[in-house]
């Protein structure tokens, strides 16, 4: 028992120093792809870039659902034809808006956010077009669009129901265009292009062989958007260039690291022993919440930043209640064995109280706070678990077995008067 | 270990605490307490540019072409040496992007040489900003809410209810102090702030948690005989060094953080640092100097009249 614990403290150290090693250069074995510090997902707030909400203009009702499911897409397709892929779009129901971020990529020089915004908001021209480019069909002929189950052919297809003009005109475009390609375009985007195989005349169309539901009903949505009442305008919005982000990350990083080897010497320099297992402790801590960002690939912000720094302070306090807990106890007469045993006993209950109080605040950070405070929030709750993990559990093993050295065996080392034989 | 008297000097305690808040209040009327653009609805749109342009004339141009009231300003960045003009609207507007382009435009036509360049443009709507300012607040009681709940279930021991409300005492004074320091230095409160006062609460409650755990420990050891003025000031005396040490840590790492923020002109980070800084402290004092000497009061108190009730 006793020598098998007496190494724990170099087994913590060596997974420390591995997940170490995943959180800054990441691990890519087969199935398991967990990025590295370097991949990183960052708010616009550092790397630059857009963050608008799109409400829909002068529409002096609540939006349905299904409208903003085609307002969606709308945006979607267009952020596709302009290779935007890295993107997060939500739209939120009950306020009936429709939120955008995406980076603006220090690269793109000629890059115009505003009139992207704006682009991005516009009424879509839907038209589909003959193999020559002619435009047969506009989308105010289209009525409604929805997706539907073909029995007979066991497949999804897109049902378009056309307007009278709109029959009409189909049905005289379809008789010259048999076999021929008639292709839908969202914009100057081609959303689809199917084949005709006869003459469509009865007012109702359907585009066959959908691979899904979902994309039966993506499909659908598009043809939809083009009856869209209204068009979207971005009220709230929030632009920031790369320039002025450019630099933050690197100096809050060089920042916490400053920080924290500060925080290091000033616990070696004063907890001596206990103080190294600190540092370790904290280490431990810092690599758990960076990948708790990169693994769910989480978007970190400037104050999400801030909320690591801080919970290195929040870890701090964990290793000194217990080494002065630990510093006590020996002075009261104990051994060492029993003064560890004491100290982590005692310390518990009160970083135990602590951090919870800590977690309720950062879990209603989490559900009330936008953009910014939800990344505070969530490196805080990540930072505080880690410290259960790291500052608690992992510090006691890492005592406990550096204290079966004979020659650790020594007062000063714990900052202590004397140690009971 | 000499046990420091912390309840003997209680009044000189209430004193400073009562000057730092009359301080805030008393800013707070001078200054006025400004909503950032966040809160409260409105638009700011930041160039760069180079060589001179004048902010005054600027804003007339971009006045006659919205036909909103504009304000606008310069301003030099010390790290960067950059210059920057700053166009806002008053009457807490918000523009859409097709103005901000018209924005853009306008001023490009007019300064041709000076290669303006949109750095940053914020645009909120009031009732947006209105709401987020809501959720705010609510997240800020909703804490001191939960807080009061599980500091008055873990402490029973020692009168759950009475170190609770101690602690959202000692709680809020440290939300003024955090607020005081946004208000002196006329930063305008914005999400930043939120946050700030957020951790600044929650440093604060683990420092009092710290304490009230180990006034908990101590009554046991200490037996029934003793008085809660001498059980206070012992269980804070043995929590000296410890309250010391992880304040300094924390205030280390967020001054470090500061001085970055500030020369390299962090504004997010800076204006979450500062009043952090000052947070800290007070969490640290607030508990010591407020919350256990106020407890002890309490309990006195509440012994008398037990008492005179006997």
């Amino acid at each position: 028992m006793k020598s098998k614990s007496k190494s724990t403290f170099f087994v913590v150290v060596l997974i420390t120093a591995a997940l170490a090693y995943v959180a800054f250069y990441g691990l890519h074995l087969g199935s398991i792809n967990i990025k590295g510090a370097n991949e990183m997902r960052y708010g616009i707030d550092i790397r630059g870039g857009v963050s608008a909400t799109y409400t829909p203009k002068d529409l002096n009702r609540a939006p349905t659902a299904a409208e903003l499911a085609s307002a969606r897409t709308i945006i979607e397709t267009r952020m596709d034809a302009q290779n935007i892929t890295d993107r997060e779009i939500t739209v939120d129901d009950t306020n009936g808006a429709i939120l955008v971020r995406f980076p603006w990529k220090s690269d793109e020089a000629n890059f115009d956010p505003q009139a992207a915004i704006s682009e991005l908001g516009e009424t879509a021209l839907l038209t589909f077009r003959d193999p020559d480019g002619n435009v047969v069909l506009e989308g105010a002929d289209v009525k409604t669009s929805y997706a539907s189950y073909d029995q007979t052919n066991a497949s999804y297809v897109v049902v378009l129901e056309l307007t009278d003009t709109g029959s009409t005109k189909f049905s005289e475009a379809t008789k010259s265009l048999v076999g021929k390609v008639l292709a839908i375009y969202m914009d100057d985007t081609e959303i689809s292009s199917p084949t005709v195989e006869e003459q469509i005349s009865g007012g109702i169309a359907t585009i066959t062989n959908q691979e899904s539901l979902a994309t039966a009903k993506d499909l659908s949505d598009k043809i939809n958007s083009s009856a869209l009442p209204f068009s979207m305008i971005a009220n709230d919005a929030n632009i920031i260039s790369p320039t002025l982000g450019s630099d933050a990350p690197a100096i809050m990083v060089l920042a916490g690291e400053i920080a924290f080897a500060l925080v290091c010497l000033f616990m070696l320099f004063y907890y001596r022993l206990p103080g190294l297992v600190a540092c370790v402790a904290l280490s431990l801590q810092v690599v758990g919440q960076l990948l708790a960002l990169s693994v769910p690939q989480f978007t970190l912000t400037l104050p999400g930043i801030a909320g690591v720094i801080l919970s290195i302070g929040m870890g701090v306090d964990a290793n000194v209640i217990v080494s002065e807990r630990i510093k006590e106890e020996l002075n009261s007469g104990k051994t060492l064995r029993s003064a560890i045993e004491a100290g982590f006993h005692r310390a518990f209950s009160s970083v135990f109280d602590g951090n919870i109080t800590v977690i309720i605040v950062s879990i209603v950070l989490i559900i009330f706070g936008s953009g910014s405070m939800l990344s505070f929030g969530y490196t805080l709750l990540c930072g505080v678990l880690m410290n259960f993990i790291a500052g608690v559990t992992a510090s006691r093993l890492m005592i406990s077995s550096l204290a079966c050295y004979k020659p650790l065996q020594k007062p000063y080392l714990f900052g202590a008067r004397r140690i009971a034989g | 270990m000499k046990v420091i008297n912390f309840f003997k000097q209680r009044y000189v305690y209430f004193a400073i605490s009562i000057c730092i808040i009359l301080t805030g209040v008393v800013f707070a009327m001078v200054n006025g307490i400004k909503l950032d653009i966040q809160f409260q609805g409105g638009s700011i749109l930041k160039y760069t540019y180079v060589g001179t342009i004048d902010s005054e004339e600027a804003g007339n141009l971009v006045e006659t072409a919205l036909g909103k009231t504009t304000n606008a300003q310069e301003q030099t960045t010390v790290a960067k040496d950059e210059q920057m003009l700053l166009i806002s609207l008053a009457d807490n507007e918000a523009i859409t992007s097709q103005q901000q382009q018209t924005v853009t435009s306008t001023l490009t036509a007019a300064y041709p040489d000076a290669n303006l360049t949109l750095a940053e443009s914020l645009s909120v709507q009031p009732f947006t900003g209105a709401r987020f300012f809501r959720n705010g607040i609510i997240a800020i009681f909703l804490s001191f809410g939960l807080i009061l709940l599980y500091v008055g279930y873990r402490f029973k021991k020692i009168g759950g209810f009475s170190a609770g409300f101690m602690a959202i005492v000692a709680l809020f004074h440290d939300a003024f102090g955090g607020t005081a320091v946004f208000i002196i230095f006329k930063i305008p409160l914005n999400d930043s702030f939120i946050a700030a006062v957020l951790t600044i609460i929650g440093f604060s409650i683990n420092d009092t948690i710290v304490i009230y755990d180990r006034i908990r420990e101590n009554k046991t050891l200490m037996g029934p005989k003793t008085t809660t003025e001498e059980l206070v000031n012992t269980s804070i005396t043995q929590s000296m060094s410890r309250s010391i040490n992880t304040n300094i840590a924390v205030f280390l790492s967020i001054t470090i953080v500061y001085i970055f923020a500030q020369v390299y002109n962090i504004e997010s980070i800076k204006d979450f640092a500062l009043p952090m800084m000052f947070g800290t402290v007070s969490g640290c004092y607030s508990t010591i100097c407020i919350a256990g000497p106020l407890w002890t009061m309490w309990k006195n108190h509440q012994a008398k009249s037990g008492l005179k009730k006997a």
